[in-house]
């Protein structure tokens, strides 16, 4: 092979291997390579297992020398967040509080991708406890993205949108429950997909919100995205809310043309504010949909703020309850920022809470009236590019919340209504800073967006550069 | 609805178990203060007989538009 294994897609290193033509020993030496060479700067993984990932690895190659295929991921190395619990390894969630924290059991989300073949690179970093959309960790350090090392992430995912950024890994498991995976997809110029509330089981996923939480990809590509959505969908009996049913072949609806589809874009909210070549980026989006076939059309969609703010009354009731015992014994263990968040959930009284939880229904029914014409509606994710890590550490400070709504004014609606949304990279700043814009469908139709941002990537290549190490 | 005072925030954290100061209070009634004003018009509006599940029904798309 003349290219280096670590920079094919995954689906393309999953072919290779189980074709015999690349070694799962070459594949994961690749991606050892490039983290040893790409950690140093940019703080991706909490933990790295060469030995045995290569290990691992040569057991792949002999089973597979022997005629014995584990499945659709055969010997293909991967790397997740550290929150996905894995019997017998350390899990530490972003925090101090769980540095030493062994999981005795494995979640249903990884234990599927295992199954399909996968050998383990290691974990990646996280913001504490999920708890943070920028990356900064008062434990571990931030994670550095490799498009501008002064620059976030976006969390809470943080270690997954770098990590597959700098090829270090073909793809990684994130969660989403306020916009933690297609934050670091847009920050780092990567594919995420925030699924359906109930798509994806959470069985052994570190919980931070009940009701919001979701399990998802970030990889390089829709294609990417779908091979690993097919994997993990379904129902588990660990985890009643995940929905039974069949399960879609997303990997076959990314080959679909988008020709006759209808995209459309919000008249408000979504496109109040926006910085300038984010606006422009959106609308260069526009006409590639539109060029390749699909009708573009203004939606109006119910007032997004109502939405925004029942969903941080959930978020911070759900996520105060999980941790109440460590608050009260353990509140110097949590860096300043995530205690201020969880003490936020105090505030708010259990009626309250479930006036949130009681118009959920009702919220998510307006939402599909409005977008009844359309397949998708297409908006940006967040209304700049990557700030730097120094201007947006603002610990808890008295506007640190302020900051943080305003970085996630446009993904949180989506997790109050549990609905799917891709994003997808859609350009780049001046400044060479990534920039990514979300598809948002109906609940449970992650194939209509897949479809659309596959046929998006045929038609682009934003998805495609390589960050320079320089 | 509106935005609850650090008095009383620090009362219901109290009895919530987790006791805080008058600074971590004052500071909770600026963080959260925006998301009860928020909510403010659909508080207190709802129907007699919506019930949380409603949500998966709705996701089911058999919720009335």
């Amino acid at each position: 092979m003349t290219t280096e294994p670590a920079l094919m897609s995954l689906t393309s290193i999953a072919q290779v291997i189980a074709q015999k033509q690349l070694s799962s020993r070459e594949a994961t030496q690749s991606c050892l390579d490039r983290i040893a060479q790409w950690q140093p700067r940019l703080n991706a993984f909490m933990a790295i297992e060469a030995e045995a990932a290569l290990a691992a690895a040569d057991a792949a190659d002999a089973d597979l020398a022997k005629g014995n295929n584990r499945g659709a991921l055969h010997g293909v190395p991967l790397a997740h967040k550290d929150m996905y619990y894995e019997a017998g390894k350390v899990v530490t969630c972003g925090s101090r509080i769980r540095r030493d924290f062994v999981a005795t059991t494995t979640s249903t989300a990884l234990q599927r991708l295992k199954d399909a073949g996968t050998v383990r690179l290691g974990s990646l970093q996280m913001s504490e406890f999920a708890y943070g959309p920028t990356g900064h960790n008062a434990h571990y350090g931030p994670v550095h993205n490799p498009w501008g090392l002064a620059h976030i992430t976006g969390g809470s995912s943080s270690g997954s949108g770098s990590a597959v950024a700098a090829r270090l890994t073909f793809a990684a498991l994130g969660s989403d429950t306020g916009g933690s995976i297609r934050m670091p997809a847009h920050f780092c110029g990567v594919t995420g997909l925030k699924t359906t509330v109930g798509r994806v089981s959470r069985a052994g996923a570190m919980p931070l919100s009940q009701s919001l939480d979701t399990v998802g990809p970030l990889a390089r590509s829709a294609e990417d995205c779908a091979l690993l959505l097919g994997l993990m969908a379904g129902a588990d009996p660990d985890d009643p809310t995940a929905v039974a049913g069949p399960v879609p072949d997303y990997s076959a609806t990314t080959t679909g043309s988008i020709k006759g589809l209808t995209i459309g874009v919000p008249t408000a909210f979504y496109v109040d504010d926006l910085d300038s070549e984010v606006a422009g980026i959106l609308d260069a989006t526009m006409a590639v949909l539109k060029r390749e076939g699909a009708k573009v059309v203004q939606v109006e969609l119910p007032d997004q703020r109502q939405l925004t703010a029942a969903c941080q009354l959930v978020l911070a009731v759900e996520a105060a309850a999980f941790h109440k015992r460590w608050m009260i014994e353990r509140p110097q263990d949590y860096g300043p920022q995530v205690l201020m968040r969880l003490q936020n959930g105090l505030a708010i009284p259990g009626v309250t809470y479930l006036e949130a939880m009681r118009w959920r229904g009702p919220a998510l029914a307006a939402h599909l009236a409005a977008v009844a014409g359309v397949d998708a509606v297409i908006a940006p994710v967040a209304p700049v590019a990557a700030p730097t890590i120094a201007e947006s550490d603002v610990g808890n400070s008295p506007d640190a919340e302020a900051v943080i709504q305003r970085l996630t004014r446009f993904t949180r609606p989506i997790n109050y209504l549990g609905l799917p949304s891709l994003a997808i990279p859609t350009g780049f700043t001046s400044s060479g800073l990534p920039v990514a814009m979300q598809l948002i469908g109906r609940s449970f139709d992650e194939a209509t967006l897949l479809r659309i941002g596959a046929a998006f990537q045929r038609a682009t290549d934003f998805h495609d550069p390589v960050p320079k190490f320089a | 609805m509106t935005r609850p005072t650090p008095k009383e925030i620090g009362a219901v954290a109290a009895v919530a178990g987790v006791s805080v100061g008058a600074e971590v209070a004052t500071r909770i009634a600026n963080s959260i203060g925006p998301a009860f004003e928020g909510f403010a018009a659909v508080a207190g509006t709802l129907p007699f007989d919506l019930e949380p599940a409603t949500f998966v029904v709705a996701q089911a798309g058999k919720a009335s538009k």
